[in-house]
């Protein structure tokens, strides 16, 4: 492989800036994370309480991430393809809970589900408010991959299929739904990491009780407080293995659906 | 008749695409329905698919009435200007596509695909991405997965328009030779003159949403029916009253025949066996415009003409003329 002077320079920088950024203080967690030594990490990975914290925030990642799959595609789908009032609205709308700050969110989620509910639904300090409140915060990830990719899309193809005998249905399946995969996947992926990180909207809402609502971060942060370091980077490091994990199996699933179709 | 289109109108606001267009398209013949861009004949052409939808009259296929039949049903093979390619199957799966919809068995899928990617010099690229082939390539692909529904009429939009000149040309002759061996009725749109003279057994002149004149390549240059057709199927020049083609200018260096016109050489240009002459009438004939006249170079050299000869000009015998339109 040769490089032109300027490429170099660019690839030098990017490493440059990538490291300071990423690589280094990555290291570092993992670097303290073993401060206790081998057994100390096993042991504060698989006390109880965080492996409820872990699986809770994992699975209802995972969940909110299966949800948007289907509802960002959706909404995206609307977005692009129906003409209705206030669509232009609607467009802005699907970015404010990316914009919001997170505390924000988790304050106007618990003004609509909290003790005083006026839907009379009291979902706040159960599970229900840890979903809502990451399915409030990745709402936009897959619709913003989606939708400009569905907006690219050749009106001609979809014309072919149909002059082909492909049914609506078949042309969205066989057709459409191929060239959105490597978008959603993106965006799916976007959607997991910021579900797994979610912090400021859920302090207010989940009341982060310890085996029912507590997440990760929360626990990360419970650590620290109680100044012990090693642990907070040890619980830390499983979730930059588990993030790592994810982002690498959508990128398999994205490849294997791809070939195949 | 094939192809039956009776009373098709289709507007655009105020626009008329369409005008109330009758016309019959026989089978098993290479038709070309050319014009000028935004004349109609892409919008006839997506109409007879299905792919549009007229405001009135009707369309009907082999006998049966299409007008109301969803493109899906109307057994039509479309092949569109900018290839309209599945991207992320390959060169085999493309081909494929319409045949997996109608559960056709894999063996006799794989016997077909196998058939028409030898018929289109494709074979060895099955296994490709559309992506990794020329635009020639990819345009042959698109027909081919057309071929494979083995539909009633093979419809083509412009499909050579995005080529350049030289695969342009390639494909035209192949077009032709690919019909005389599937003899399926095939109706193409091009705005080039020079292709439908070329490929098409018979030509469709669309202008303005109206059917201008229907012939074979050789009436339309013949007799053309109008002014518009005369001057879209080739160079037109005026003659004192009369419209014609430059070649069928005859140039004389004396006045001996009653009638012709006087002038003088302003520009003679020689291109390859060819040479172009300009000449200005005398000012007492009119013309602002001056004459173009093509002759050959064996013809222009015993004549002597230069720059600034003076020649006399009329209409050769048996010229195809058309009366000027009065100049505004």
């Amino acid at each position: 492989m040769t490089l032109t002077p300027g490429s170099s320079l660019a690839l030098g920088i990017s490493l440059i800036w990538f490291s300071l950024l990423v690589l280094i203080p990555l290291t570092a967690v993992v670097v303290s994370a073993s401060d206790r030594g081998w057994s100390g990490y096993i042991d504060t990975i698989t006390n109880p309480q965080t492996m409820a914290a872990v699986r809770l925030t994992v699975g209802q990642s995972a969940l909110v991430t299966l949800v948007n799959i289907v509802m960002g595609t959706v909404i995206a789908w609307v977005l692009v393809r129906d003409r209705f009032f206030g669509k232009r609205i609607l467009d802005v709308i699907i970015d404010i809970p990316f914009a919001l700050p997170t505390i924000v969110a988790g304050l106007v989620l618990l003004g609509l589900y909290g003790p005083n509910s006026p839907l009379d639904l009291h979902w706040a300090y159960t599970r229900n408010a840890v979903t809502l409140a990451l399915a409030f915060v990745t709402l936009p990830f897959i619709v913003r991959t989606v939708q400009p990719v569905l907006e690219e899309l050749d009106h001609d193809v979809e014309e072919a299929a149909a002059s082909l005998g492909a049914t609506r249905l078949t042309i969205f399946r066989r057709v459409i739904l191929p060239s959105l995969v490597p978008a959603i996947t993106a965006g799916a992926a976007l959607s997991f990491a910021r579900a797994i990180a979610e912090y400021g909207s859920l302090v207010l809402l989940s009341g982060n009780k310890p085996f029912s609502t507590e997440v990760v971060s929360v626990r990360v942060l419970t650590h620290i407080e109680n100044g012990s370091q090693a642990s907070a980077a040890a619980v830390a490091s499983l979730m930059l293995a588990v993030a790592l994990f994810v982002i690498v199996l959508l990128d398999i699933i994205q490849r294997r659906v791809s070939a195949r179709a | 008749m094939s192809i039956e289109v009776s009373n098709l109108t289709k507007k655009y606001g105020d626009f008329y695409a369409l005008d109330d267009v009758n016309v019959s398209l026989p089978t098993g013949q290479l038709t070309a329905l050319l014009g000028p861009s935004g004349g109609g004949k892409s919008t006839l052409l997506r109409i007879i698919a299905g792919l549009d939808t007229a405001d009135h009259g009707n369309v009907s296929i082999e006998g049966v009435d299409a007008t109301k039949l969803p493109p899906q049903k109307r057994n039509v093979g479309f092949v569109f200007q900018h290839y309209a390619v599945f991207k992320h199957m390959t060169v085999a799966k493309n081909v494929a596509f319409g045949l997996e919809i109608r559960k056709t068995p894999k063996a006799e899928v794989k016997r077909r695909v196998g058939e028409l990617l030898e018929l289109v010099h494709l074979s060895q690229f099955a296994d490709r991405m559309p992506s990794q082939l020329s635009g020639g390539q990819r345009q042959r692909m698109a027909l081919a997965r057309a071929l494979a529904v083995e539909p009633t009429v093979l419809l083509l939009d412009e499909p050579f328009g995005a080529l350049d000149a030289k695969v342009r040309k390639e494909l035209r002759d192949w077009l032709r030779r690919l019909h005389d061996e599937v003899h399926v009725t095939t109706v193409f749109v091009t705005h080039d003159q020079e292709e439908a003279m070329e490929v098409a057994d018979e030509i469709v002149v669309i202008n303005q949403g109206r059917v201008e004149q229907v012939g074979s390549p050789d009436q339309l240059y013949d007799e053309p029916a109008n002014d518009f057709v005369m001057g879209f199927l080739g160079e037109v020049t005026r003659l004192g009253p009369v419209r014609l083609r430059p070649h069928d200018v005859e140039v004389a260096v004396t006045p001996g025949h009653a009638g012709a016109f006087p002038g003088t050489v302003t520009r003679a240009l020689r291109v390859g066996f060819e040479v172009r002459l300009q000449v200005e009438l005398d000012p007492e004939f009119g013309s602002s415009d001056p004459v173009s006249v093509v002759l050959s170079r064996s013809h222009a050299r015993s004549l002597d003409i230069e720059l600034g000869s003076k020649v006399w000009l009329t209409a050769a015998i048996g010229a195809v003329t058309v009366p000027a339109m009065v100049a505004v």
